[in-house]
Order: structure tokens, then C-alpha cells, then sequence
């Protein structure tokens, strides 16, 4: 198995506070910086960008260990928060990311303490084998809301 | 490596720290043996739980059932892959550990301790224990091994 892969992306200018980029997976897609930094609404912000990549990264990783712990998830919704320091120097960075997922998972009645528990573990792996969360130097933090519903229960 | 003062080979290897206490014997594939008597009691070392990521399920061969070494002892499912685990020894699975069923992680946290699998009765105890390796051995092993891991 290698132990890298490299992954991709390309930027242009396109003038003014504009540019496009090309994913390597695909999509392409104005973007710009947020419109309190003198850029504009409406488009991918590399702000939105380092948030986006801990949520998609998370998310993807909890559906991944969902399955490995054989929990029925019912439906995953996470609202992510990235805060923004400004130094004394006026350099950046982003001190933290709040993740606050929304997670269903179907269980028996007889099962539930288990899935629960499980699904706890769950959460746990997906944020230690986050490949983002892990290259981060911001504190992640995350509240997540987690509910249990019985198999007559229909998903949401 | 190094022996700390509770009588464990300490191996160190990138950012990964890997304990072996001096009393067990260890197999190649990754399990370690403590003789109690005429009984073995058997884990999954401290390498093998780190290398295969955290413990979802632990699913052991029950009680009473009839291993010659190699057959499978217990099948782990991690986070990341499903593996296979064979018993070191020939002999009769005399009790298993089934605080892992609700808690498998245990193998996580305490390999050595409440995360053992099995106990065995060996058939040929001299036969099947003269293959095993001492942790200062087994500590080797899981050098080379992970040394070409990450060279890979």
C-alpha cells in the first residue's frame, strides 16, 4: 500500500479580486476573498474553503467508520464553524474549528445503549482518522447532537 | 529500544511508541502468550492493536473449541481493515474474554491487560512455547517490519 498520494488544484486570476479554480477531482468555480476582506459574495472563499475541507473530511470520515461500527445512520447534518484571530503582527489564522453534527442512527430498543455507544466510538475514529482534521493546527472541537431512533422510526 | 523500569521493552519508531513486557512470549503474527499455570492466556500485542487502528468488533472462537496453530483464533474488524488473528498454539480454548463483545476497545487500551483474548489449554506446551520470541526479540521484529512499512 503507498504510504502518499498527492491531490491537486489550480488557480488563475482572472483580474480584478477574481480568480478560478480547478479542482483535481473535477469541479471548477469562480472564487474570491470574503467581501470584508475586499472581495466579493457569492462564490468559494478560501475562508469557506479550510472550513469546508474539516466538515467534508469529518463527514465523510464518520460515514466511513459508521459502517465499519455497523450503525444505521439514519441522516448526518453538521453546521461548521471556523474562527478567525487577527495578531498583533495583523497575520491570521484560524484558531479553531467548531464542528456541530446532527447525527440520527436506527437501533432496536434492545440495542440502543450498544449503538450509542458505538456510535460515540464512531465519532471518535472519524475525527482521529480525519486526514484534514489531522493536518490542521487549529483545535477542533465538536458538540455533536446524536439521537437514537427505533426501527419503525422512518428517516427524516 | 529500551527496557523501562517495569520490566517492558520500549520501542520507538517515527512518532510511535510499542511495549512489550519482558514476561510474555510473542508470535510473529502479532499475539503475545503469559503462561499461568498450564494455561495460556493470549492477547494481540501492543504493535498489532497500534498498526491496525481502533477496535470496532473483536469476534473470538468460543470456548471449547479445538485450534492447532494458525487456525483463527479471533477475527478483529478496526476502523480501517478486517483481520485475521491465528492462535500461536495447538490446544482447547478453555474461556474467552467476553467483556470484549460490548467493549473491544479494551484491546486499544489495555492489550496487556483487560484487552486479552483467550485462555488455552496447550496440547504440546514445550513444542508450541519453543517457537515464540522473547519481547527483545518481538521488538526487533516490529522494527524491521514497521522500518519497511514507512519506507515503503
Amino acid at each position: 500500500m503507498p504510504r502518499t498520494a498527492t491531490y491537486h488544484t489550480t488557480v488563475r486570476w482572472k483580474g480584478e479580486h477574481w480568480g478560478h479554480i480547478r479542482m483535481g477531482n473535477g469541479p471548477e468555480m469562480d472564487f474570491s476573498a470574503p467581501p470584508d476582506a475586499q472581495g466579493h459574495a457569492g462564490v468559494l472563499t478560501p475562508e469557506d474553503a479550510f472550513v469546508a475541507a474539516v466538515n467534508t473530511c469529518v463527514m465523510m470520515m464518520l460515514i466511513w467508520s459508521a459502517e465499519r461500527f455497523k450503525l444505521d445512520l439514519v441522516s448526518y447534518e453538521c453546521f461548521a464553524e471556523g474562527t478567525k484571530l487577527i495578531e498583533l503582527d495583523r497575520t491570521e489564522l484560524f484558531t479553531q474549528v467548531v464542528l456541530r453534527p446532527r447525527i440520527v442512527v436506527r437501533s432496536d430498543d434492545s440495542e440502543r445503549d450498544g449503538a450509542m455507544k458505538r456510535l460515540q466510538r464512531a465519532i471518535e475514529s472519524a475525527v482521529k482518522y480525519s486526514l484534514v482534521a489531522n493536518s490542521i493546527k487549529s483545535r477542533l472541537i465538536l458538540e455533536p447532537k446524536i439521537e437514537i431512533v427505533s426501527q419503525a422510526v422512518q428517516a427524516k | 529500544m529500551t527496557n523501562d523500569p517495569n520490566d517492558v521493552v520500549v520501542l520507538t519508531v517515527d512518532k510511535f511508541i510499542f511495549r512489550f513486557p519482558t514476561e510474555l512470549q510473542y508470535s510473529e503474527t502479532g499475539t503475545w502468550i503469559r503462561q499461568e499455570g498450564s494455561l495460556l492466556r493470549i492477547g494481540m500485542s501492543d504493535f498489532a492493536q497500534q498498526r491496525n487502528g481502533d477496535i470496532a468488533f473483536a469476534t473470538l472462537a468460543p470456548a471449547g473449541t479445538v485450534l492447532d496453530a494458525g487456525d483463527e483464533i479471533a477475527s478483529i474488524e478496526t476502523v480501517k481493515v478486517n483481520i485475521s488473528l491465528p492462535s500461536p498454539v495447538k490446544g482447547m480454548i478453555m474461556e474467552i474474554n467476553s467483556a470484549l463483545q460490548e467493549s473491544p476497545e479494551f484491546i486499544n487500551q489495555e492489550p496487556y491487560g483487560k484487552g486479552w483474548l483467550a485462555v488455552v489449554q496447550p496440547e504440546s506446551p514445550a513444542q508450541d512455547l519453543g517457537k515464540l520470541m522473547t519481547a527483545e526479540a518481538y521488538s526487533s521484529l516490529a522494527r524491521q517490519q514497521a522500518e519497511a512499512e514507512l519506507k515503503s
